[in-house]
């Protein structure tokens, strides 16, 4: 019996229309009364006379039933013909009011977009802050950072020759000025307790330079470079205000830097700090001749003159470096050959930001793809809505409102929730901001730039109406070819005529195929920069850091000459042997992990066919014998050093085998080197014979090359130890983190005046030389994850729509006589097909923009076969898993309850 | 709703919401039930007592849901349509405990002015 169609007709006639649900349940009420009455014996016609009775008492009291349902009720639209301001004012209330009537739908849209939106925020305030923000020091764009080559080589350490520095200071017609610094870590001692900082030594011509300002006193001149005794120091703000309370009269005190002297001349700004506000003091740093085998090594930055650019400044550099002294094999020990000088200049934010340039705009990228992926799910669910919304935009069209009013009206709605969302996005950025210092790698630069500021704010307010009008835009322009009489005919339930929301499934399968490929691009990105790093982490190192402690000890004071250094080194040492948990100890000159060092060069005489003298560069490292069984490295050929190589046996090195290959060929061993890693005295060896070969170390990044090195014993340096900082190693039996106190008290028990510069373990060592690779893995595989969670979400929302949509000729098919799996066949086709388009545009575009991350990839390719098979899987897999609920709700549809129903 | 044996309009019209209000709340703090279920119970356990007229059941139950009183919900069984099952909500729990004790006093009052005896 169709109950329905007679409540209908019956409360129409009363004018009334109640909501669809009501008729519904008014429906089963009379169809429960007719089979009670039934049950009861009564005939047909006394069972429908009864329930006729029934609907006629509810025609009466039909007025009551009109506002019955909970469903929201209608919000009177804004009206069709006012124009001006005041009609979007209106527009804003009538979106703004439908928003509060649908909670659901507003806050899912928020949501989405305000982590979308917070993490763009977040990352173009890192990357504005980093690559865009203007520098401190006015006229910044005319700073440029100065490098020098020899023979195209670059330097082992520094960037800059004080031979080119000279040669080119005084004659400069491109630059109005050109100044050398280095910075370097002081013990700081006088006014409160001593602490380690980070200064910068540079010559007086530095702060001309920068146009910078002292806050207090002076900044120092050429004169000053010559002071001994006291010299001078400039203090940072930062170091003033802690150091002196902020006092104005600090210009005269002193302080003690390693044990020497300073007079304070004045304080910078921190504003200005140079190069960056980590540096807490200036000194000044006499640039000296080269002379002879003397030659210092610095970085160099320059002011250009108006009109000038770089690449002429770097002319004129390469063309004065020409007179530059030579300075032969010290030249070849910092460069590797004594070829031209050519000088390079790059503007000065750009040389600051260069190795964070790239992976910046990468993550810039990514989560430019997050977006635009939220963007699309937003968009899906708001052309889903339309569809429901059609009969309201097709009524407000008959009544006389044109499509580009309903449109206007679209727009401003998304309007409101992406600028809800942004405000939203930016609340949830100023928080990721505040975290933000704690995640970024060690030693990013321009960190105090990073902040929410104007521009930021301006960025994000502009993204959120972009964002806004993005996904208003696509409903939006369905509207126009909205079909009236047919919306208005069915009722705005029924799918009478599958044209237009034809059209809008199209338009959501097409949008979810891009979110698919997005979140492709994204799993690849990301699983190549992950498989990358593990790769970093697991690479052969030549060493074993596992438990090994070290200890950074300087003795730069005068209150350390070579030989006390040497009496403190074995002091320290057989201590630390006897801490608990200790299992092996050994010194080195040189760190493993850290950069530059000390270089040296040498020639050998001829060997072989060739006939020709040998100019050899290496690093020296000066070692106690235990060094190499403590640190687990392998010996290749030969012996490493023993207890009975002292002072009075012969002298004896230990190469690694870049040297071994490089220069001595097959026959390494017995091979007579020249002493040049420490400065021999008068009738001591001055050669020595190489006893054994070790395994390459890498120290630095795993990805850098290895360098040629020569090892010497420390015990034949007859007493004397020339390194001004030792770094003492223990292999402990646990993680190493239980003997660091240990290790401390070893240090100030041998003499109270050493400060350990830093105790860490070589493992954490290794981890922090990984923290930049960690964090550009760990970002992009956020924003990948993400990404496939917005797409698997997207699929089964479109699934579920498309689901609920064709419940009618699902139900017709089942009914003509498909079986539930062709039903769920049709549902898992629809998926797959999206899927798998979605997923061969992913992988396309991941072949071309995987190039741009090359560079950033150790021991993977771009193009690596297993991620190129493994993301797709997976993203197969999450497809499936999302095609499941509507594919069971599809195979559920009970044949006659989806003919009948809507 | 008309409670047969009451006399002045508006007494009536307060009485009529009243303890339409109450026998709804009363039926759904047992457990949930749809509307047919409602007027059927509210039918036979009165034994024909209280007439009640589906008409305004329906009306009834939709201000209450409105005032939070009750909650409605579309449930569907397997092999049956789906049915809007009410349940009460903590605001209707009060209510209800607030209707009974003012119907207590009232039928107390009765008694002691009419000595009516309630079942």
């Amino acid at each position: 019996m169709d109950w329905k169609t007679r409540i209908l007709t019956a409360l129409e006639t009363a004018a009334h229309a109640p909501q669809p649900e009501v008729i519904e349940e008014l429906a089963q009420h009379a169809q429960s009364l007719y089979e009670a009455a039934r049950a009861e014996g009564c005939p047909t016609r006394e069972a429908e006379r009864r329930v006729v009775a029934q609907i006629e008492r509810w025609r009466l009291e039909a007025a009551m039933l009109r506002h019955a349902s909970r469903r929201p009720a209608a919000v009177e639209p804004p009206p069709a013909s006012v124009s001006g301001l005041g009609d979007v004012t209106l527009d804003v209330r009538y979106a703004a009011r439908l928003l509060r009537r649908q909670p659901r739908h507003a806050v899912l849209t928020i949501v989405t977009m305000a982590l979308g939106i917070a993490a763009t925020a977040t990352l173009f305030s890192v990357t504005y802050g980093v690559l865009l923000k203007p520098l401190p020091w006015p006229h910044a764009d005319k700073l440029v950072q100065l490098g020098e080559t020899r023979g195209g080589a670059p330097p082992r350490f520094g960037s800059f020759t004080n031979a080119v520095y000279l040669a080119w200071k005084d004659q400069a017609t491109t630059i109005d000025g050109i100044a050398g610094w280095s910075a370097r870590a002081v013990t700081l001692t006088g006014s409160g307790d001593p602490e380690r900082v980070r200064i910068v030594s540079c010559s007086a011509s530095l702060f001309p330079i920068l146009g910078a300002r002292p806050l207090v006193g002076s900044l120092f001149d050429e004169a000053d470079e010559t002071l001994r005794d006291p010299s001078v120091i400039v203090l940072s703000e930062r170091l003033w205000r802690r150091r002196f309370g902020a006092d104005p009269g600090v210009v005269g005190r002193r302080l003690e830097l390693d044990g020497r002297p300073h007079a304070v001349v004045g304080v910078l700004p921190d504003a200005l700090a140079f190069p960056d506000r980590f540096v807490l003091a200036w000194v000044p740093y006499r640039i000296q001749p080269a002379t002879g085998n003397f030659l210092s090594m610095f970085n160099a930055i320059a002011r250009l003159r108006p009109g000038v650019t770089p690449d002429q400044a770097a002319a004129e550099g390469s063309a004065r470096g020409q007179n530059a002294p030579d300075t032969s094999l010290t030249t070849t020990a910092i460069f590797g050959n004594n070829g031209p000088v050519q000088v390079s200049a790059t503007g000065f934010l750009d040389a600051a930001t260069a190795d964070v340039r790239r992976p910046l705009i990468v993550l810039f990228i990514g989560v430019g793809l997050l977006l635009v992926t939220a963007t699309a799910n937003v968009a899906s669910l708001h052309l889903a809505r339309l569809t429901t919304r059609r009969r309201e935009v097709a009524i407000r069209a008959a009544l006389g409102a044109g499509s580009s009013r309903v449109i206007r009206q679209l727009v401003v709605e998304s309007l409101l929730l992406g600028l809800l969302g942004g405000a939203a996005g930016l609340g949830l950025a100023t928080a990721l901001l505040r975290g933000l210092p704690a995640i970024l790698p060690a030693g990013f630069p321009r960190l105090d730039d990073i902040g929410l500021d104007l521009t930021v704010i301006a960025f994000v307010t502009v993204l959120s109406i972009g964002v806004g009008v993005a996904f208003g835009a696509v409903p939006a322009l369905t509207v126009r070819r909205l079909n009236l009489a047919e919306t208005l005919a069915d009722r705005g339930a029924v799918a009478q005529s599958h044209g237009p929301r034809l059209r809008t499934a199209h338009l959501r399968l097409a949008i979810m195929a891009g979110q698919v490929a997005i979140a492709c691009v994204l799993l690849i990105g990301a699983s190549l920069l992950g498989r990358s790093f593990v790769k970093l982490l697991n690479v052969d190192r030549g060493y074993d850091p596992a438990g090994v402690v070290i200890s950074m000890i300087p003795m730069q004071a005068p209150g350390y000459p070579p030989e006390r250094r040497f009496e403190l080194l074995n002091r320290i040492l057989s201590a630390t042997r006897r801490a608990p948990g200790v299992t092996a100890v050994a010194f080195t000159s040189e760190l493993p992990l850290t950069a530059g060092g000390s270089t040296m060069a040498f020639t050998l005489p001829p060997r072989g066919p060739s006939r020709q003298v040998t100019s050899v560069q290496a690093s020296p490292r000066i070692v106690s014998p235990e060094y190499f069984s403590m640190l687990r490295m392998r010996i290749l050929e030969g012996r490493g050093f023993t207890e009975s190589d002292t002072d009075t046996s012969p002298t004896v090195v230990v190469v690694n085998r870049s040297f071994a290959r490089t220069y001595l060929g097959d026959a390494a061993l017995g091979s007579r080197l020249p002493v040049t890693g420490y400065a021999p005295e008068e009738g001591e060896a001055r050669e020595s014979t190489v006893v054994g070969v070790v395994e390459d170390v890498r120290y630095g990044m795993a990805g850098d090359a290895t360098q040629p090195e020569v090892f010497y014993t420390h015990r034949q340096m007859r007493g004397r130890l020339s390194v001004p900082v030792i770094a003492v190693m223990a292999r402990t039996t646990g993680d190493g983190s239980s003997v660091v106190p240990a290790l401390r008290t070893v240090v100030r028990d041998a003499d109270a005046g050493l400060v350990p510069d830093r105790i860490m373990l070589l493992e954490d060592g290794v981890l922090t030389s990984l923290a930049r690779p960690r964090f550009y893995a760990f970002l992009l595989g956020g924003f990948a994850v993400l990404a496939v969670i917005v797409a698997g979400v997207g699929l089964f929302g479109v699934l579920s729509y498309s689901v609920a949509q064709r419940s009618r000729e699902l139900a017709l098919r089942v009914a003509l006589g498909a079986s539930r799996m062709d039903v769920v066949r049709i549902v898992l086709r629809q998926g797959a097909v999206v899927t798998a388009l979605g997923i061969l545009a992913g992988v396309c575009a991941s072949f071309i923009l995987m190039r741009s991350i090359a560079a950033l990839l150790f021991g993977v390719t771009s193009h690596d076969g297993l991620t190129y098979m493994a993301v797709p899987l997976a993203l197969a897999a999450i497809a499936a898993a999302a095609c499941f609920g509507p594919a069971r709700r599809a195979a559920r549809l009970d044949p006659l309850t989806g003919i009948r129903d809507p | 709703m008309v409670c047969q044996y009451m006399g002045t309009d508006m007494l009536e019209r307060e009485l009529k919401r009243g303890s339409a209000e109450l026998l709804i709340l009363a039926l759904l703090d047992e457990r949930a039930r749809h509307g047919y279920d409602l007027a059927r119970l509210i039918d036979g356990r009165s034994g024909g007592t209280i007439s009640f007229h589906v008409t305004s059941l329906y009306p009834t139950l939709y201000r209450m849901e409105r005032q939070d009183l009750i909650e409605g919900r579309w449930v569907e069984k397997a092999g049956q349509r789906r049915r809007r099952y009410y349940r009460i909500t903590t605001a209707g729990r009060k209510a209800l405990a607030r209707h009974r004790s003012v119907w207590e006093n009232f039928v107390d009052a009765l008694n002691r002015v009419a000595r009516i005896k309630t079942a």
